[in-house]
């Protein structure tokens, strides 16, 4: 791998940031409901009006057809230029939906969708996780049954982000009755506006509603909605999954190396020592340690696990300590000194007497009464 | 040596009587609004005077059940106007001012906690309280709020009402910067802290241990366990040093002022650590508003802004070399 750009690059990279800096919207996006998608899909029609939606995307379906390189040059003007977030109600449609359509749909599915996804028209939503199905996924339990040409979904979904805005959902549902996990599964294009939806929106911990619940009361979707064969939705999902948890966050992740250089120049406006704040924490941790000790050998009546708690802390704590005394010392800290030596000891903490996990795992289930593994 | 920093019969007692209380009055799941109500049952209870002098409206208990009161309301996120009160009263008291101590001990006249912002003064609430404690880095300042006019918004995602008044317009009592009413300020503001600490950890325990994925109640994968065992860890940490803590200041010992700034210094680290992990153990729910583990992030961010800042690294330490 190199990271050199040839001279064709950097003038695409150029006419990048000019189009940008021409056009990047001035407001912030609205937080939730229709007026973040009006933004959002404002945004994406001027973005693909200037020929940069979905640029990766092959000729055929709208797209540019560009190598992965231009897709960074792109993405590392994009966020310089303080452009909106990638991760608004367009999210699903551009980095994972139409990627999968792309992969796994059929010709009649991709001329529909994908150009209504580029020019700002459809927002899509996700319906995989449900209430007893997050971590989980192949245990989830929304079914559809085959009515004629059309399948019959009940059941729910939860934690679908812009439900309450979207046109279409990824759906994956149990097609086959009585299939278990990863077998019986379809993946569906789900209507939002087909009769027997109900979306719940939840609230957030920061105050807004970006997610839902969404209930299927008999809903009928035609088979022709299914996306690769019928009962194959598992592929399918994994497909949509690879897409977002791959491409999908190479925006996001530039986007945070901006916010650090918005913290850095934070951070500059007021000063401070980091090191005297971490010897003042590690003084304050040390004093808390001894506390630990006394209380531990004081208590009445002494109970048996207690110890793992003091024990653990102290491992970790030491081997922090030692730690920054080889910060502190730089280049000193190579030749042998009792603080070096005591450094490289301190690796022992965690293994000897018990490794550390095994502490933790006597603390879960003794101490806290977790049940066993 | 007389080392004891585990709690006795009469405390427990005390304790098991206010958690009776809060459990009834100060519910975790409750929405914003006013809780002026619910902390005069506070008042009546005794609980802002619990460690003042007798003449006072004290009650023969002493900083160390104060402070473990106070774990306690940190637990059922009490307002922090319960925890001006007591401050306050002692304020007034160092002022020469005992009736107002009486009065904002007994709850006649209500406090609500505030920071300075510029030159603004930010409370940390909605309740029309007369009177407001300024916290402001190691100084304290009684004001007057109940004629300036203040304005009442949200904060924190929703997660918090707080009212600015432009400082000017407040009445000034008078200010404090004893040593030992600006301790007892970071006791307390710890204390509701390792609450804090304490029942994100309960919270994420008994989740835990119910919800269930693969066949199993997460609680089982170790990945989860090691998390619990971490809040664990802190707040066991944070409590040991919080009595030891309180009890140096409760005696006058030498090393009070250090004992306090180590508490206050870590509790909210370990508050959030706490309510971070116990949002991550719920997954999707915990991200939501509907459960209540963000409830504890929040109130944990606005605690934190209370007092601290204490030169950590000029205190004597009691196991500093001899120099
Ligand atoms: C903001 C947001 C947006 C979302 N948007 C969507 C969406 O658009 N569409 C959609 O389908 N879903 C969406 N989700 C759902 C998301 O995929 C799930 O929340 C996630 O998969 C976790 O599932 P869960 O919430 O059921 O938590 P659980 O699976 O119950 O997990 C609870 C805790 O247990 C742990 N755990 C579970 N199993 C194990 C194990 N085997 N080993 C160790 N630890 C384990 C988890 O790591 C977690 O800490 C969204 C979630 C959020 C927070």
């Amino acid at each position: 791998m190199d990271l050199t750009f040839s001279p064709a690059d950097e003038a695409f990279r150029l006419t990048a940031r000019k189009w940008l800096a021409d056009n990047v919207p001035a407001d912030r996006a609205p937080y939730e409901g229709q007026a973040s998608r009006d933004f959002a899909l404002a945004w994406l029609a001027r973005c693909n009006e200037g020929g940069w939606a979905g640029i990766a995307w092959p000729e055929a379906y709208g797209g540019r057809g560009l190598p992965p390189e231009r897709l960074v040059i792109w993405y590392e003007e994009y966020v310089r230029s303080r452009a909106p977030s990638v991760l608004d109600c367009t999210f699903v449609a551009l980095n994972h939906a139409g990627p999968t359509l792309i992969a796994c749909g059929n010709e009649e599915q991709k001329a529909f969708h994908l150009p209504r996804i580029l020019s700002g028209n459809s927002v899509w939503c996700q319906g995989f996780s449900e209430p007893g199905s997050g971590s989980d996924l192949a245990s989830l339990s929304t079914t559809a049954v085959i009515d004629g040409d059309e399948l019959v979904v009940n059941g729910q979904k939860i934690w679908t982000s812009y439900a309450d805005i979207a046109d279409y959902q990824e759906l994956l549902v149990r097609t086959e009755k009585g299939s278990k996990r990863h077998q019986g599964l379809s993946w569906v294009i789900c209507d939002m506006k087909a009769p027997g939806i109900t979306v719940r929106p939840i609230r957030n911990m920061a105050g807004v509603s970006h997610f839902a619940e969404v209930f299927y009361d008999d809903v009928r979707i035609p088979l022709t909605n299914v996306v690769g064969a019928l009962n194959d939705g598992w592929r399918v999902a994994m497909t949509t999954l690879g897409f977002e948890r791959k491409t999908a966050a190479i925006g996001l992740q530039l986007e945070l190396s901006v916010r650090v250089e918005d913290l850095i120049l934070l951070a500059q406006a007021q000063p401070g020592s980091a090191m005297a704040e971490r010897l003042a924490e590690l003084r304050a941790e040390t004093a808390a340690l001894r506390a630990m000790t006394y209380r531990t050998l004081f208590r009445q009546p002494a109970t048996t696990f207690d110890g793992s708690l003091v024990r653990l802390r102290f491992a970790e704590l030491s081997q922090a300590i030692h730690q920054i005394a080889m910060d502190i010392l730089g280049p000193d800290g190579l030749v042998d000194s009792h603080w070096t030596h005591d450094y490289l000891e301190a690796y022992s903490e965690t293994i000897a007497g018990g490794t550390a996990e095994i502490q933790r795992n006597i603390i879960a289930e003794r101490i806290l009464g977790l049940p066993r593994e | 040596m007389a080392c004891d920093l585990n709690q006795n019969d009469e405390q427990r007692q005390i304790l098991d009587a206010a958690t009776a209380l809060l459990e009834e009055s100060f519910p975790v799941s409750r929405s914003l609004g006013d809780d002026q109500e619910r902390i005069d049952k506070l008042a009546e209870f005794g609980a802002f005077a619990l460690a003042l002098d007798d003449d006072l409206g004290g009650t023969g208990f002493t900083l160390v059940e104060e402070v473990l009161l106070h774990v306690r309301f940190g637990r059922h996120i009490v307002p922090a106007g319960a925890l001006a009160a007591p401050v306050a009263a002692r304020i007034a008291a160092e002022l020469g001012d005992n009736d107002l101590a009486r009065e904002i001990a007994t709850g006649q006249i209500a406090v609500s906690a505030g920071i300075l912002a510029g030159d603004r003064l930010r409370t940390l609430d909605d309740t029309k309280a007369k009177l407001a404690l300024v916290f402001d880095r190691r100084r304290l300042e009684l004001v007057e709020i109940a004629n300036a006019d203040g304005e009442t918004a949200t904060g924190l995602g929703q997660g918090a009402e707080l009212t600015e008044f432009p400082f000017v317009a407040t009445t000034r009592i008078g200010a404090s910067n004893s040593a030992s009413i600006l301790n007892v300020a970071d006791l307390l503001v710890s204390a509701q802290l390792l609450g804090i600490a304490e029942a994100a950890r309960d919270l994420a325990v008994s989740y835990a241990g119910m919800r269930r994925q693969f066949g199993k109640p997460i609680g089982a994968f170790q990945a989860i366990k090691h998390h619990c065992a971490n809040m664990a860890i802190s707040a066991e940490m944070l409590s040991a040093q919080l009595d030891m803590a309180a009890i140096a200041q409760r005696d006058s010992r030498d090393d009070a002022a250090f004992q306090t700034a180590a508490a206050r210094l870590l509790a909210p680290r370990v508050a959030l650590a706490n309510a971070r992990l116990c949002i991550q153990v719920h997954g999707g729910i915990g991200f939501s508003a509907e459960a209540d583990a963000h409830r504890f992030l929040k109130q944990a961010h606005l605690l934190r802004q209370l007092g601290g800042g204490a030169a950590m690294l000029d205190l004597a330490s009691p196991m500093a070399p001899h120099r």
